[in-house]
């Protein structure tokens, strides 16, 4: 544990207050704040290893080969049911056991009602489920990312004007979750503080997945054959 | 909660002698005063456990206290003055007599026992007011949990009586005119006007207290002595054994005890022998012990009256300050507040709050309040608000862990949980639990969130089709007869898979299950109803 303890933290400025005494901080937790940067990763992109995004392909194009653990994704789709859910099923099911365990998934003004026998199906742990309804979308996410108590949220949210999509951003920046944001495909052509931006297109043989904004990384554009899904769903 | 002191038991004490020459017949039959060795069966010596001292509380203006509520922080004049001219009645009465009356209207005249009318007469714009034994109830309750900050032994003496045992405090509270003098700072910081006595005994203390005479006693030789000048008033004898008294020319407590012990037994209640035994320490004064109310409740009248949420949510506050002192003496926590803001005429708008654990810190529960308060429409300007808690359980505290990083997500949920339902409403957040069942609509429920931590790992079900991810919540009918068309002709992909259940309920289902993808990627679930009409009907989306 002492190896870890940096010797240099060029951020600690940026550290958001810390509550105390209410309840002191675990050692742990320090250590993975954003804000903290460490020498031994000088040099590189100080990029976190990302969570594998179950599709090979994918993980190939994201700059921590996997879903980035901190700041805001957003999914740009004009239809539900286009195969979003299917590009994260891997990752919340892995979400839900290991390292992980204890953090809650958080839906967060979903479209339809999340079926859960399908959750189940995909090997996503229902005692985790947080499914929150009303109108403050933004308001619920953001709570819910500052809660500390998920480890990924996913909401549905216009999100219209830059503060709001700033707030987030700031919020999941200092959560240690997988922050989902769902939009529309014209709000790609605006700017947006998020991570990563990921725009999809569905066709009869596969799932287009074009990477618009990756920090770190470079727009790319993956195919992804609907088979990869299918056996996916059934590894689970 | 004060400790016990050590202190020294005092020497056995030998009851008193008699406070004045005692008459001739008195000399052969042994007057109430002393201590008796007569055929009564009365103890020779104080049955009062040794150095036991009793701090009585008293409230002379108990009947005005429990209906006009302490000035509220905000116009004290104003408030007072409107107390001073308020009337008491009491309705079990018929409602014509004047039980308590305030400043103003004492000035003017009116006086406990007068006509109300004749009230009316000396003071046109008295506000009447309906005697509640209730009200009364809870304001001794409120004096008693001020009194348990002092000591663990509490006795109630209703309608306006506390009793406090102090001799274990006495060194805590730096002796006994400290003591006393910081009881009834506490209870006028409440506005209310306290008589403070302090004897070895418990109806000694009343008895100065009812009088009005702020003693303190310490030795139990002395009180024979002390209690002799007492009026027979403060014993509250019945009305008819005290008039019996007087004619025979007794007064005093003192003219009492020189009166021949088995003739006064004889001839009153075995009762008033026994008050003056117990009041002298000679005979013991069992009684309950205070144990404070299960629940928390409070209100606070608001003068002017209130439309402002964010002003009601100062004037809560107090409030809140106050059920948080009462929780840390019970190292208690709630579950559940209920707010009810009382309007002129409009029925009482009633604030829920639930914690969805049990909570203790005053800061969580304003931050509820405020989400709650501010979500609330309120009919009309609030007069009166009324805090009341829900049953009380254990409080749990926590200790500190470095690294405790799982505990503290485990904590965060209900937090999370609770702020998301002040501001977004009970419904809106919820679980998802499995049903056995072959109706998709019916394989599935919402789930408290907070039943569902301690629940076993759900099953993962096996179905013999796939399950999509969105369920519509009711099934949308496709256009097309034997190709169905969503957006395009539907390409299907697999199925059927057929489902046929529910004929018990009355909500049975003949569908035949299909996975279909449209021209643009989406797969959907879809059925073919088999009974008649028939049709094809979008049920769900694979995301």
């Amino acid at each position: 544990m002492n190896g870890a303890v940096p010797h240099q933290c060029g951020g600690l400025g940026s550290l958001s207050p810390i509550p105390y005494p209410p309840s002191p901080i675990p050692v742990d937790d320090l250590l993975r704040h954003p804000g903290l940067w460490r020498a031994r990763e000088q040099g590189g992109a100080a990029l976190r290893p990302g969570l594998p995004t179950g599709f090979a392909l994918l993980d190939r194009c994201l700059p921590g080969a996997g879903w980035p653990l901190q700041g805001l994704v957003e999914i740009l789709a004009d239809r539900n049911g286009i195969g979003e859910l299917s590009l994260l099923m891997p990752v919340l099911a892995r979400l839900c056991g290991g390292e992980h365990e204890g953090g809650w998934l958080a839906w967060i003004s979903p479209p339809h009602q999340p079926y859960a026998p399908a959750l189940a199906a995909c090997g996503i742990d229902l005692r985790r489920v947080l499914v929150i309804r009303g109108q403050a979308a933004e308001w619920a996410m953001e709570q819910a990312l500052r809660s500390g108590a998920c480890s990924a949220v996913l909401g549905w949210a216009a999100c219209r004007d830059r503060q709001s999509l700033r707030r987030l951003q700031l919020a999941a920046e200092q959560s240690r979750c997988l922050a989902v944001l769902f939009r529309r495909l014209r709000d790609g052509s605006e700017p947006s503080p998020a991570v990563l931006r990921i725009a999809l297109d569905g066709g009869r043989d596969g799932l287009e997945v074009r990477i618009l904004k990756s920090r770190g990384g470079r727009a790319a554009s993956v195919r992804l054959g609907w088979a990869s899904f299918a056996t996916r769903a059934i590894a689970h | 909660m004060p400790l016990p002191g050590k202190h020294r038991v005092p020497p056995e004490v030998s009851p008193s002698p008699s406070p004045s020459p005692v008459s001739g017949r008195s000399r052969l039959r042994p007057a109430l005063g002393g201590g008796n060795r007569s055929g009564t069966g009365e103890p020779t010596r104080s049955a009062a456990p040794a150095g036991e001292l009793w701090l009585a509380i008293h409230l002379p203006n108990h009947i005005l206290e429990s209906l006009c509520q302490p000035a509220v922080a905000a116009g004290e004049d104003a408030a007072g003055d409107d107390a001073g001219h308020v009337v008491v009645v009491d309705p079990g009465r018929g409602g014509k007599v004047v039980c308590a009356c305030g400043v103003t209207a004492t000035a003017a005249g009116v006086a406990p026992g007068m006509a109300l009318n004749s009230a009316l007469a000396l003071l046109p714009d008295a506000r009447v007011l309906a005697r509640d034994s209730r009200r009364e109830r809870t304001l001794l309750e409120t004096v008693a949990v001020v009194a348990l900050d002092f000591t663990p032994r509490v006795n109630l003496d209703p309608p306006d009586g506390v009793l406090l045992e102090v001799r274990g405090s006495l060194r805590l509270f730096g002796g006994v005119r400290q003591l006393c003098a910081r009881v009834g700072e506490r209870l006028r910081a409440r506005g209310l006007a306290p008589r403070i006595a302090l004897t070895p005994t418990r109806l000694a203390a009343l008895w100065f207290a009812r009088s009005g005479m702020e003693v303190v006693l310490r030795r139990p030789e002395a009180l024979a002595g002390r209690l002799a000048a007492l009026p027979l008033a403060c014993t509250r004898w019945p009305e008819r054994s005290l008039r019996s008294l007087a004619t025979m020319g007794v007064h005093a407590v003192g003219d009492c005890l020189r009166l021949p012990r088995d003739g006064f037994t004889r001839r009153f209640e075995p009762q008033m022998r026994l008050d003056l035994d117990r009041a002298l320490g000679h005979a013991p004064d069992p009684r309950a012990a205070f144990v404070p109310g299960e629940r928390f409740a409070a209100r606070r009248d608001l003068e002017p009256e209130l439309a402002d949420t964010a002003r009601l949510q100062s004037v809560c506050e107090p409030l809140l300050d106050e059920l948080c002192t009462f929780l840390q003496a019970r190292g208690a926590s709630v579950e559940s507040l209920e707010l009810r803001l009382l309007h002129r005429d409009a029925p009482p708008t009633r604030l829920r709050l639930h914690f969805a654990e049990p909570v203790t810190a005053a800061a969580r529960i304003a931050a509820l309040l405020r989400e709650r308060l501010a979500r609330a429409e309120l009919p009309e300007p609030v007069r009166s608000v009324r805090l009341r808690s829900g049953p009380l359980s254990e409080a749990r505290v926590q200790a500190g862990d470095l690294f405790a990083l799982d505990r503290r997500r485990a904590s965060a949920v209900p937090q999370l949980v609770e702020r998301l339902r002040a501001r977004l409403g009970e419904e809106a957040v919820h679980g998802l639990c499995l049903v056995p069942e072959h109706r998709p609509e019916a394989a599935w429920e919402k789930g408290d969130i907070l039943l569902f931590q301690s629940s076993g790992k759900g099953e993962c079900p096996l179905f013999p089709g796939p399950r999509p991810v969105w369920l519509l919540a009711e099934p949308q009918p496709l256009a097309g007869d034997e190709q169905p068309r969503y957006e395009g002709l539907l390409e299907i992909e697999g199925g059927p898979e057929r489902i046929e259940s529910g004929w018990w309920d009355g909500r049975d289902v003949r569908r035949d299950y299909y996975v279909a993808r449209t021209p643009a990627g989406v797969r959907v679930w879809i059925f073919r109803e088999r009974r008649t009409p028939g049709g094809w009907f979008l049920h769900g989306v694979f995301g």
